[in-house]
């Protein structure tokens, strides 16, 4: 279906674009065509990610110590579960301050995602043309 | 250089508690603000999007200096 054509509250859409935004940060954008907005979400969630990680290790990643971080870690992807496989070992464990900015880092980025997610939705479920001023970013 | 990458992320990074590690808060300002902003604006404009970036990270950081001094005032007129 041409964008010009796309239905309102198209729910398939609205699914996929749930699924790309969640498996990869700004993925749901570039489904949507807006691929300035994905690259920028892109780059600042995995930057934030990444950012978290360097401060206090992958063990900020604690799923068994930590479960409302993890809860909000694992909205930047579901990828992060492979990481907290690997702490969940215990072999991570991370105390102090940058165990706290690392996982205060982790897991707004996870949030800013959960944002982004739901705002891909809004946007995949309106026709193109009444959004952005029908035209690509 | 694939493994001192990774090594890099397996090392905790040296962090003292104190009030210069609360620095951190402005690259998760600026994160949060880049994103919100790249939600909210309709037409990406480079220009545009680093004027509104700019704005408000300036009026969050600002805030944040004025709600810092009244915190302080606060706690040396009661101390």
């Amino acid at each position: 279906m041409g964008r010009s054509g796309r239905k309102q509250n198209n729910i398939p859409l609205m699914i996929i674009v749930a699924i790309a935004s969640w498996l990869i940060p700004g993925g749901g954008y570039f489904i949507l065509k807006e691929h300035t907005r994905a690259a920028i979400i892109l780059v600042t969630i995995l930057l934030t990610f990444a950012v978290g990680l360097y401060i206090g290790t992958i063990g900020v990643i604690n799923p068994v110590d930590a479960k409302p971080w993890y809860v909000a870690q694992l909205m930047n992807s579901p990828f992060v579960a492979i990481l907290g496989g690997i702490t969940s070992s215990g072999q991570w464990t991370v105390y102090g301050r940058p165990a706290e900015i690392g996982q205060i880092y982790t897991s707004i980025s996870g949030i800013l995602n959960l944002l982004c997610i739901l705002k891909a939705i809004q946007s995949a479920s309106v026709p193109y043309t009444a959004r952005a001023g029908g035209q690509s970013l | 250089m694939t493994f001192s990458v990774i090594a890099a992320f397996t090392r905790v990074l040296d962090m003292p508690t104190n009030a210069l590690s609360l620095l951190w808060l402005f690259p998760l300002a600026l994160a949060g603000v880049v994103v919100y902003k790249a939600l909210t604006i309709r037409k990406l404009n480079a220009v545009v999007f680093l004027r509104e970036v700019f704005a408000l990270l300036a009026f969050l950081i600002g805030l944040l200096i004025i709600i810092t001094v009244i915190l302080f005032v606060i706690t040396w007129i009661a101390t």
